[in-house]
């Protein structure tokens, strides 16, 4: 039930320090407050799973004076968004398999090289940091602003990705993303230049400009782009699937381009470059950050705990370990975590297709100097095996501290749906395992034909003749793989929808929709992640579940630190790209608003 | 390296290092940083749920050489997790040193603080990390030994036995407290200046080593300055 009156606000609740002006307290102290023996007997709010949206939102809840209690079955924090070693994802896969996932997850195939065995291999299962549902982070984002604002990114340690690939003919075209290079590029006709100048500077400011795209509303944009700005097939590829990170040709215009200028825009905030990722590990790191923050809020943590049941008429829940509490305003569950008997738990409909591999490969050709990461896009029709749908692939290598060194790991997912998806899966990596023995291969200097030479005779390849010649190429090498593991991951949230504010209805606490017997009657249910290759959900996602409790979104992670020097970027600078595109898209991601004095340090502190 | 070194200028080395604090509730872990950090003292200081991000420096003689060296510890101090030791592999992820405290007045304290000891070693790959295991509140020992309920030697022989440095403190009178860190920064400093002067010599080789995004501090004002 939601209170009617608004708890105090987080400023409020702090105690009046009494002789304040000797003691400052540093930012993300702790408010003081006596220690319980055990499991409190009653919290505000009960959340179970400690993946990437539950943790956000205990962090927000606790901050704004909620108690609360966040548990988590497994023995690490993450649960569908978590980091595992090899060793927890052999567990994770036979959990999988013996069906305690019903409605996330299936049909979990793993392979291991005996190179990473405990005491005997080369390897050591801790020596990877592998995601279940990895994420990249754009630079302008409402996850990034909230990161800021609450300071969760001091416990993190992010690094930049510049190097986005479409594949295209055989060969990976490297994005042209900066005025300069398209200027610069050699491959590319002055006309064509000066056309996708022109797209640039419209999708920046596009909603203002209605009479370009509203024709095109409900049309595919590539009809748009090849009409108004005349761009050819790689250019609105490139645009398309590897600058908007779309799934297929259908992806509606308003869509497209929303996507399009949060790439751009983007751009240049941190550097050169639009997108980040976090070291030791994605989401499961940025919850594990989150958790943290909630703990030092005051949120209590207990993992190796399950839910039994909740009974909404007396408001309380009963864990497996025979202990419960009591709850005063709701019980949140991520869909893993659902108690044994549970007759709520929302469909998961759509399948995300997850191909993740050990690559015993350095993949440096991939990356841009200085960086460690890379992503590849295969867009519709690119693979041997006539893909319709885009097969999106995210590269880490040792710089991340991921994986050790001389090895990367490959994530590659799709949203096409059935069997047809585990072609597509394998057809990409098969490229992708051409491609990188082609560029890491002694045998390249023995062909003239890709040889270049730069301005000290030192020899340079070239990447795009790569592509061109990859074709008569054949591999003498084979890529060795540490570790392969193919999964199905199930979310109730359609490719390209944030998360729909509609799941969270089907738990009305009308007494006519308490299903008898049920074990998760009047319990909210998060959204499994979805096929979104960025956090861009997330933050929507905690938001809405937060207002379901609280009432109001007003104070989300609404935080001051006692040391002053307050977060510069406002929270409201940064609007989530995807989730407005439909009523208020001209309110926000206005580019060049309001960013004044972000410049200014916030993270060090003075004691 | 876990080890950041953040500014070489003449004789001045600035090292950075991840300490966290563990122990039962109560024993003054959060104490003994508030005595470090501010060199103050709260009598009533309620159990904190959790101070969880400071920083001190501290400057070290160094060895033989005529440096200086500023050592900065960035503390982690434990949240509410603790209770239930629920701890985030983030939490000790990188620390080089550790804390681990008890109580001299509470024999329970010590057993608990072994506990921690073990699980350190367990969850800590690297070798170089420096545990330190200290005794607090001796002021409650001063003229009224018996309050006293673990004895020195006890405590003694058994860091001594795990090797790792010992120290009794009172948080309280301040008896003790920065020794603590004094100790573990020359500690640290012992094991990593190897490390540094390796480092110090692939910085005049390629500088192909990675850098951190920092959040908090974009690199424009003005986002419509950017290429297009
Ligand atoms: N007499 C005396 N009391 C101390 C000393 N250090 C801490 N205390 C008191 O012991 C109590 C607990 O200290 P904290 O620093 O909050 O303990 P903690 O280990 O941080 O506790 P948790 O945060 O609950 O884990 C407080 O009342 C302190 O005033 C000391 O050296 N001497
Ligand atoms: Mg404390």
């Amino acid at each position: 039930m939601l209170s009617p009156e608004r708890r105090p606000s987080m400023a409020e609740r702090r105690p009046v320090l009494s002789n304040s002006s000797s003691i400052v307290v540093p930012h993300l102290a702790g408010i003081e407050d006596p220690l319980p023996d055990s499991t409190p007997d009653k919290v505000d709010v009960l959340i179970v799973g400690t993946g990437m949206v539950e943790s956000v939102l205990a962090a927000a809840l606790s901050w704004q004076g909620s108690k609360v209690l966040h548990i988590d079955k497994n023995d690490h924090y993450g649960d569908s968004s978590a980091t595992m070693t090899v060793d927890q994802i052999k567990r994770w896969v036979n959990q999988v398999n013996e069906g305690e996932y019903p409605k996330c997850y299936s049909n979990a195939k793993l392979y291991v090289s005996t190179s990473i065995e405990n005491g005997r291999g080369r390897f050591a299962s801790r020596d990877f940091g592998l995601d279940l549902a990895p994420k990249i982070l754009f630079a302008k984002s409402d996850l990034l602003s909230v990161l800021v604002n609450s300071r969760v990114h001091q416990y993190l340690e992010f690094q930049s990705l510049s190097s986005f690939h479409t594949y295209e003919n055989d060969s990976f075209e490297k994005l042209t993303n900066t005025k300069q290079e398209i200027f610069t590029d050699q491959n590319l006709p002055l006309m064509t230049k000066r056309n996708l100048m022109k797209f640039i500077k419209f999708v920046l400011n596009w909603e203002e400009q209605p009479e370009i795209w509203e024709p095109y509303s409900n049309r595919p944009i590539g009809d748009m782009l090849v009409e108004k700005f005349k761009l050819d097939k790689p250019q609105v590829f490139e645009l398309m699937f590897s600058i908007g990170l779309c799934y297929n040709m259908h992806t509606k215009t308003p869509e497209v381009l929303q996507r399009i200028r949060r790439y751009l825009s983007s751009f240049d905030v941190y550097g050169p470059f639009s997108v980040l990722y976090s070291k030791y590990g994605g989401p499961g790191e940025l919850s594990q950050g989150f958790c943290r923050s909630a703990a030092v809020g005051g949120a209590m943590y207990k993992l190796n705990e399950s839910l039994a049941s909740y009974d909404p008429s007396s408001k309380i829940a009963y864990f497996n370990d025979g202990s419960k509490v009591s709850v005063t305003e709701k019980v949140v569950i991520s869909p893993t975590q659902a108690p044994k008997y549970n007759q709520n738990a929302p469909e998961q409909k759509y399948e995300i297709h997850r191909l993740t591999c050990i690559v015993e490969k350095s993949c440096e050709e991939w990356f841009t100097e200085g960086e460690s990461a890379a992503v590849v896009v295969f867009p519709p029709g690119s693979l041997k095996s006539g893909n319709q749908e885009v097969v999106q692939s995210f590269i880490l290598g040792s710089g991340s501290e991921t994986c050790p060194k001389g090895t990367s790991i490959w994530y590659l997912s799709t949203t096409q749906q059935g069997p047809r998806a585990e072609m597509d899966l394998d057809a990409a990596l098969e490229a992708m395992e051409a491609s990188i023995v082609r560029e890491s291969s002694s045998d390249l200097e023995n062909d003239e034909s890709i040889l270049r030479f730069g301005p000290n005779g030192e020899p340079v390849i070239n990447s795009v003749r790569l592509g061109q010649s990859f074709k008569e190429y054949v591999p003498r090498e084979k890529i060795q793989f540490l570790l392969k593991l193919y999964h199905i991951q199930y979310t109730s949230t359609p490719p390209f929808a944030v998360v729909d504010p509609s799941l969270f209805d089907i738990n009305r606490e009308d007494s006519e929709r308490l299903i008898p017997g049920a074990s998760d009657n009047g319990v909210l249910y998060t959204a499994m992640p979805s096929a979104e290759i960025s956090y861009d959900e997330v933050v929507t996602a905690a938001k809405v579940l937060y207002e379901k409790i609280v009432g109001s979104d007003d104070d989300f992670f609404d935080l001051d630190f006692e040391d002053g020097d307050d977060a510069a970027i406002s929270k409201t600078d940064f609007e989530n790209a995807i989730e407005d595109d439909e009523d208020d898209e001209d309110a926000e991601m206005s580019v060049g608003v309001g960013r004044s004095g972000t410049a200014e340090c916030i993270g060090e502190m003075e004691i | 390296m876990d080890c950041n070194s953040s500014g070489r200028s003449g004789n001045r080395v600035m090292l950075q290092f991840k300490l966290v604090l563990l122990g039962d509730s109560s024993v003054g872990k959060s104490s003994i940083v508030y005595r470090f950090v501010k060199d103050s003292f709260d009598e009533f200081r309620e159990s904190t749920i959790g101070a969880a991000f400071l920083s001190q420096t501290i400057k070290i003689s160094g060895s033989s050489e005529q440096s200086e060296t500023v050592i900065k510890f960035e503390i982690w101090d434990t949240a509410g997790q603790e209770r239930y030791k629920s701890l985030a592999p983030m939490y000790y992820r990188n620390a080089n040193a550790a804390l681990v405290v008890y109580d001299v007045t509470q024999q329970d304290s010590l057993t608990k603080a072994r506990a921690w000891v073990n699980e350190l070693k367990n969850k800590v790959g690297d070798e170089d990390l420096v545990i330190c295991l200290v005794g607090n509140k001796i002021d409650l020992c001063d003229g009224d030994e018996d309050k006293r309920a673990v004895e020195t030697g006890e405590a003694r022989d058994y860091a001594a036995e795990q090797s790792l440095l010992f120290y009794e403190v009172s948080a309280k009178t301040g008896s003790g407290v920065r020794q603590i860190f004094e100790s573990i920064g020359e500690k640290l400093y012992e094991t990593k200046k190897d490390e540094l002067a390796a480092a110090r010599n692939r910085q005049m080789g390629s500088s192909k080593d990675q850098v951190n995004v920092q959040l908090q501090r974009p690199s424009t004002n003005d986002p419509t300055s950017c290429c297009y």
